[in-house]
């Protein structure tokens, strides 16, 4: 099974970027010829771009809740998220729905199945930074054994 | 199964909250929009190597990294005082060409078109691309996606890298192309000016075939009569990679016209209390407040600003569908800001065209694409992002380190035009206190248009932007709030 791990986010903007971090991490890890581990600085329609013609695609990117919870790293499906996940900006769609309008369209190489791993981020800086914040940083270890679970689940 | 309710992933906090203060009679007195401004970016760069700037300054924003790659490279050429060679220019451009064709696509059929394709009165959830495409046909979404990666495509091909590229160096450029590289990008620009033509048909038979499309257009609440500013070549036409900044005064005339070394001297910006933007003006004329006419500094930037402050564009096609708005929509300049749709789909031909000429020149393959570099001191960039006129400057140590770092970025241009325009619609739709149900969708049409990239997240499923108006009466109590996708 062909299996992409991309992280995301903008290495430029501290905690932002731990999608990053998680994914230089898991270069160190993995070595498989199955799967694919990439940085990416982008969402939406430039996203899927990169995950299509694989079978699984797990992304890695700091999410931010609405409610006041502790930092955590959880697994999501993309049903988890009700309006969309990752345009990064004002300029693209979302990565859910790029999903479905490529199926709309016929596209067939959309990955079976898409699993994002998020790290819980208190707050998405507005001041350029390239740190990640220690409550941030603790929880990197975690990420990686959950995106190397995530995998090894694949066969 | 449990829902987990979570807020959209965003990159950066915020969206665009907008609000509108009325008078005793309920009438719209002002209204603001607040966009939220990334800080610390001169701090950040201080003591850097200037040549990593290009790779930095396209991670600002991930929506026009190419914009931000080339500003830099070009203020990086000024600061070593080098010139690159032709070829080195040519390739650069041409580069450019494609990412205007694949961002002025995606905010035609994703962003903006939507409003006009599906119709300005439909639920948002239809307002989309999923709208067009219902509307338009699965052929048309197709080649709506495909050409949208041509331009993806022939950026990554000379960029040497999808989305963020890696090849501007000062003097030059890193990469140069084969001939097989030639032939598939002359295959993908040959159907993109075919794509430009279908969608400028398009538009004349969605909108300009529509009495009440275009009396929308023309309609008093997206009107503004303010300066606007563009690169032009040394014949006054739109150019995107190089030239000099005209301004031309709001009826038409050329105003001033100057390079981008003088830039600090011709722009000056102004503070507000309530936003961390700064909204820059025309120094000579000084800041009155949010207001338009020739006496008010306030410009315009980006597609339909770059076409009033040129006199045509600098290919055939281009040049002939420039014309025929200018004499369909009353001569130049045109000053509705719904005309920015128009606009960006000519220039949409122009790039193709222009992408055309730069493939077939024989240059383009030439090994010589870099100079040597000279002494770093002080350099200024600037090129024409999607959305308007972008400034880099730097100063550099000795050692070729940043010393000082400014940037003037497209949006930051359009930032008093963008809230006054806002302003307008809501005026007419906010009379003696009573809301017209149509506010949120009006208001979001007014300031899509300028495609404006502030750092916000907008996570359209289904439809527009998230958006907040909140309605203040005149003892500025809270009076009404509005919501959308949010």
């Amino acid at each position: 099974m062909k299996t992409i791990v991309v992280g995301v986010g903008n290495p430029i903007l501290q905690d932002d970027g731990v999608g990053i971090y998680v994914a230089k991490q898991l270069k160190k890890h993995v070595q498989d010829p199955d799967i694919v581990i990439e940085e990416a600085f982008t969402g939406g329609m430039n996203l899927l771009d990169l995950i299509l013609g694989y079978d699984k695609a797990i992304i890695i990117d700091a999410v931010k809740s609405e409610k006041k919870q502790k930092n955590e790293v959880r697994r999501f499906t993309l049903n988890d998220f009700s309006t969309g996940i990752h345009s990064c900006n004002p300029h693209d769609i979302s990565l859910v729905e790029a999903i479905h309008l490529a199926k709309k369209l016929g596209e067939t190489r959309i990955p079976q199945e898409i699993v994002v791993i998020g790290i819980l981020i208190d707050r998405i800086s507005q001041v350029f930074g390239e740190k990640l914040s220690e409550k941030t940083a603790s929880l990197v270890p975690k990420a990686v054994d959950m995106v190397v679970d995530e995998i090894r689940k694949g066969g | 199964m449990k829902t987990v309710v979570i807020d959209p992933i965003t990159r950066l906090e915020g969206h665009g909250k907008i609000s509108i203060f009325l008078n005793n009679q309920g009438n719209v007195e002002n209204a603001y929009l607040q966009i939220p401004e990334l800080r610390g970016f001169e701090r950040f760069c201080q003591g850097r190597r200037a040549e990593d700037m290009p790779q930095i300054t396209s991670r600002i924003c991930g929506v026009c990294p190419v914009a931000h790659h080339f500003a830099s490279t070009k203020a990086l050429d000024d600061a070593f005082n080098v010139d690159p060679p032709s070829a080195a220019k040519k390739l650069r451009e041409l580069m450019y060409c494609g990412y205007i064709i694949y961002d002025h696509i995606l905010h035609f059929y994703y962003l903006g078109g939507p409003d006009f394709v599906v119709g300005p009165d439909a639920p948002p959830d239809k307002r989309n691309i999923l709208g067009v495409i219902e509307k338009a046909g699965i052929e048309i979404g197709k080649d709506v996606i495909r050409h949208r990666a041509y331009g993806q495509r022939i950026t990554a091909i000379l960029g040497g890298k999808a989305t963020h590229p890696v090849c501007g160096l000062p003097g030059g450029v890193s990469k140069t192309l084969n001939r097989e590289e030639v032939k598939e990008i002359e295959k993908m620009i040959k159907s993109c000016v075919e794509f430009a033509k279908f969608s400028l048909k398009l538009f004349d038979d969605v909108v300009l075939k529509n009495k009440d499309y275009v009396d929308l257009i023309l309609s008093d609440p997206y009107t503004l009569k303010t300066y606007n500013m563009g690169l032009v070549d040394e014949n006054n036409k739109v150019n995107f990679y190089d030239g000099k900044i005209r301004v031309t005064d709001p009826e038409g005339k050329e105003y001033i016209k100057f390079d981008v070394k003088d830039y600090y001297k011709n722009i000056a910006e102004h503070v507000e209390e309530w936003s961390y933007i700064k909204f820059p003006y025309l120094k000579s004329i000084g800041w009155k407040g949010f207001k338009d006419g020739k006496d008010s500094g306030i410009y315009r930037v980006g597609p339909l600003g770059r076409l009033n402050a040129a006199e045509g564009m600098a290919t055939p096609l281009a040049d002939k569908e420039y014309k025929r708005m200018y004499e369909t929509l009353g001569g130049r300049p045109v000053n509705s800001t719904l005309a920015f749709h128009w606009a960006r789909l000519i220039e949409l031909l122009y790039v193709s065209e222009r992408a055309m000429e730069l493939i077939k020149d024989p240059e383009i393959t030439s090994q010589h694409v870099r100079n040597p570099v000279g002494e770093p001191d002080e350099g200024f960039g600037v090129v024409e992002a999607s959305r308007g006129t972008l400034i880099h400057h730097y100063k550099l140590t000795k050692d070729g380190l940043i010393e000082k770092a400014n940037l003037i970025v497209a949006t930051t241009n359009n930032a008093g035009a963008i809230n006054m325009s806002v302003k307008n619609a809501a005026k007419g739709l906010i009379k003696n206190g009573k809301i017209n149900d149509g506010l949120l969708n009006m208001v979001e049409m007014a300031f899509r248009a300028y495609d404006p990239c502030f750092a916000c997240a907008t996570h359209t499923l289904p439809g527009g932007m998230p958006m907040e108006i909140n309605i203040y009466d005149h003892e500025k109590k809270l009076y009404k709030t509005l919501k959308q996708n949010m």
